[in-house]
């Protein structure tokens, strides 16, 4: 079976190396149908791929643990479903991942567009075919899924704390999000080559964007539930460098999002629009070579690895040549009309992409810190916490604003006066909103007052976009059907509103204490109390469990019970805090309760949170899924408008 | 297309000069922390974030007692003892990776509350 799968994956191989080669050498000469054989090419790379990630797929199935891959990631006793999470649990395996959605992604993109726009597809082909040859070359020579040996009689199995259900969710959420920003990179470079610099290469890409950085923003936070509920510190998002790696070609895809319609509206910012794609596609490459290459150091500690040297190459190459292409088209992207008034609706697209661009660009540079702080001092220098937190405060608090103030504000040249009558809700929603905060005694964190004021003040003004909407539509669903992007973009731009006052809320208003009790004592924090009740030890399918009763008071009234403790895995050795969670959804806010240290003498030191309006991330999590979804829902209507408005002069 | 008095480009060079400057400012308020071996540790005076193996025997819970072991080059013998108080992670034990911010006093390590961090054996792969 191995021997199949490594066949599998050299033709994969030859087949990307034809879509690259025969690709160029079609699009350069004009040849059509050489053009439509290397087309063809990648297609059956994907056919391939297949083949060699049912052979793995299979063997993690089967527990055949002669695939050196499956003995060191699976073991007998491994439920199915993480027998087949073991898939992305390692480094081979993801790679496989990678390169199989890398040709599904090409494959569906050359598919849907070589009828109508077949010069664009001829140069988008070898593009993709390079890309794909690179991951099909490190997985047949450098980090083969497919090594062999003698069949041990037991697996290593998967690490308690990756057997979780969100396993089995959130790697391949991310890997579709990486790997999908790869189809407008091979685009916007197919266009470069093939001097179709108009905006057909946008609308080709456009879902496939969009598809991608859903897939990356419902990853990321799925993880940080994930961190949230089971590592049980409390928080949700630490700044590592490995969760950075996935937020960094999030916010370059989000700006890119934006200033496509600038370029579709106003045809300007060709240029910056290239650039937005390359630094999204090579932050995913970064990305993955910071997860994989152990350059730097992270919580997540991933097995260091062989392929960081042949990534950063990769990388270089990737920048330095699509750089020196755009460069070469230079004259051809010039752009026909200008900016021509700091207060319109392109003004504010292009404050928000150098806000989005200023932040991606200081978290790169707190990730990379170490390695830079080593080449200039000869002693490696990390940024904490606080670097990231002040740069969120920077550049996120403005672009809350923003996101407010763009989409009132009218294209080309907007009059102040006609600013104020539309922004004359909004404002006083959000004036009103401040003012009974600080009435509240919201005014112990500025920032977080400022986060709320700039909440409403966006909300105000989408309910307004909404309302003057409808009534020229007739109906909300008129309304949004006729307009899926704009309006679907609303309702993701409120989930950021929300996430906003999640994070807010949880980081500028929590409280916490800890304290170390006997039973029958009592503790404090925020406005609740909680009593030590008792201990109890119970003995799980594989581990023991050992869990306090605490009495939920606020004033006098009892709440309920919270039960939290430790779980100690045989198997494993290992200890695992299990924080209790208890949510209260009338006043929007978790109460978590840690158990620091347990005693055998039945003391305890306790450690307890109390997390202001923290749900309202997860909630922004369904919501921002909702949005998407109306944004990328296919419309007849406009894919044939653009399509004509785009199409091939009569020759073609 | 006319080159001078864009407001584009002017808004572009304004927004990179903002940003230089909050840049600035920033770095020159606070600054990175060394991330240092055992090894290297003499000689530094200030706050850094000390990164090793923990070698035993781990006495002390952290709580009513520091808790105390040595740390050791990830790959070399030199080690320093710590002194920790605060959460102790799941992980925690002999022989892991950890790091911890803190400072050398009078050749032992006494380490900030709730620093320690440990690393994952190794997440994704097999040990």
């Amino acid at each position: 079976m191995a021997e199949l799968g490594r066949a599998a994956l050299i033709v994969s191989l030859g087949l990307a190396l034809y879509a690259a080669l025969a690709g160029f050498w079609a699009a350069r000469n004009r040849r059509r149908r050489l053009a439509d054989s290397a087309g063809n090419a990648l297609l059956a790379a994907l056919g391939a791929t297949a083949v060699a990630s049912a052979v793995l797929l299979s063997a993690l199935v089967r527990h055949d643990f002669s695939f050196t891959y499956v003995a060191s990631h699976t073991s007998t006793q491994l439920p199915l479903g993480y027998s087949i999470s073991a898939f992305w649990g390692g480094q081979e395996g993801s790679l496989l991942l990678w390169l199989l959605v890398l040709t599904a992604y090409g494959a569906a993109a050359v598919l849907l567009n070589r009828r109508s726009a077949p010069d664009l597809v001829a140069w988008t082909v070898p593009v993709l075919g390079a890309i794909a040859a690179f991951f099909a070359f490190l997985l047949v020579a450098v980090a083969s899924p497919f090594a062999t040996q003698t069949a041990p009689a037991q697996g290593a199995g998967l690490n308690p704390s990756l057997q979780n259900p969100y396993m089995l969710a959130h790697p391949p959420l991310l890997y579709l999000g990486y790997v999908g920003l790869t189809v407008p990179f091979a685009f916007g470079m197919g266009a470069l080559l093939a001097r179709r610099t108009d905006e057909r290469w946008l609308v080709a890409t456009r879902r496939w964007t969009l598809f991608a950085w859903t897939a990356l923003g419902v990853g990321q936070l799925l993880g940080a539930h994930w961190a949230y509920v089971e590592v049980g510190w409390g928080g949700y998002y630490a700044w590592d460098p490995v969760e950075n790696a996935a937020l960094m070609p999030w916010l370059a895809a989000t700006a890119f999002l934006h200033s496509v319609m600038i370029q579709e509206k106003r045809g300007m910012l060709k240029v910056w629009n290239m650039l937005l794609v390359i630094l999204a596609f090579g932050l995913s490459l970064f990305g993955t070579f910071l997860t994989r290459s152990g350059v730097v150091n992270s919580i997540h500690s991933f097995t260091q690895s062989s392929i960081g040297p042949w990534f950063l190459g990769f990388i270089c190459v990737v920048v330095a040549a699509s750089l020196a292409l755009v460069f070469w088209r230079l004259p051809l992207l010039r752009s026909k009309t200008r900016l021509e008034s700091l207060v319109s609706r392109e003004a504010t697209f292009l404050y928000n992409n150098l806000l989005l661009v200023a932040f991606c660009l200081t978290i790169l540079w707190g990730v990379a810190f170490p390695i830079l702080s080593e080449l200039v001092k000869g002693e490696s220098s990390t940024v904490g916490r606080p670097y990231y937190d002040f740069f969120l405060r920077t550049f996120g608090l403005p672009l809350l604003l923003l996101m407010g103030i763009g989409p009132l504000v009218a294209w080309r040249r907007a009059s102040l006066r006609s600013l104020g009558r539309t922004f004359l809700w909004p404002a006083g929603v959000a004036v009103a909103v401040g003012v009974l905060l600080v009435a509240l005694g919201a005014g112990s964190s500025s920032p977080g007052l400022i986060a709320y004021t700039f909440s409403a003040f966006v909300l105000g003004s989408i309910v307004l976009e909404f309302v003057r909407g409808t009534r020229a539509a007739g109906s909300i669903t008129q309304l949004v059907s006729r307009n899926r992007r704009r309006y679907g973009g609303y309702v993701v731009h409120a989930a950021i509103v929300l996430l906003a006052i999640g994070i807010a809320g949880s980081s500028a208003y929590g409280s916490s204490s800890s304290r170390k009790l006997h039973p029958g004592q009592s503790m404090r924090v925020g406005s609740y109390s909680l009593v030590y009740r008792s201990l109890s030890h119970v003995r799980g399918p594989n581990d023991l469990e050992v869990r306090a009763t605490m009495d939920v008071y606020h004033g006098r009234k009892l709440l309920g019970r919270v039960y939290p403790g430790k779980n100690s895995y045989f198997a494993e050795q290992q200890v695992s805090s299990e924080m209790a969670i208890r949510t209260d959804w009338l006043r929007a806010e978790d109460l978590d309760v840690i158990t620091d240290q347990i005693d055998p003498n039945g003391t305890i030191y306790f450690k307890a949170l109390v997390k202001p309006l923290v749900n309202f991330i997860w909630l922004a999590g369904v919501v921002f899924f909702f949005g998407s979804v109306i944004t990328l829902w296919p419309d007849a209507r406009e894919e044939r408008r653009l399509a004509s408005r785009y199409a091939l002069p009569a020759e073609a | 297309m006319q080159r001078r008095g864009n407001p584009a480009r002017l808004v572009i060079a304004l927004s990179v000069a903002a940003v230089l400057a909050i840049f600035l400012l920033y770095t020159s308020i606070a600054g990175g922390t060394p991330s240092l071996q055992p090894s290297q540790l003499p000689g530094h005076h200030g706050t850094v974030s000390l990164g090793g193996k923990v070698v035993g025997p781990v006495t002390g819970n952290a709580h009513d007692t520091p808790l105390r072991f040595r740390l050791r080059d990830r790959s070399g013998t030199a080690s320093v003892p710590v002194t920790y108080h605060g959460t102790v992670p799941d992980l925690f034990r002999a022989g892991r990776e950890v790091e911890v911010d803190g400072r050398l006093v009078n050749g032992t390590f006494v380490a900030k509350p709730n620093t320690l961090l440990t690393k994952c054996p190794s997440k994704y792969g097999a040990k």
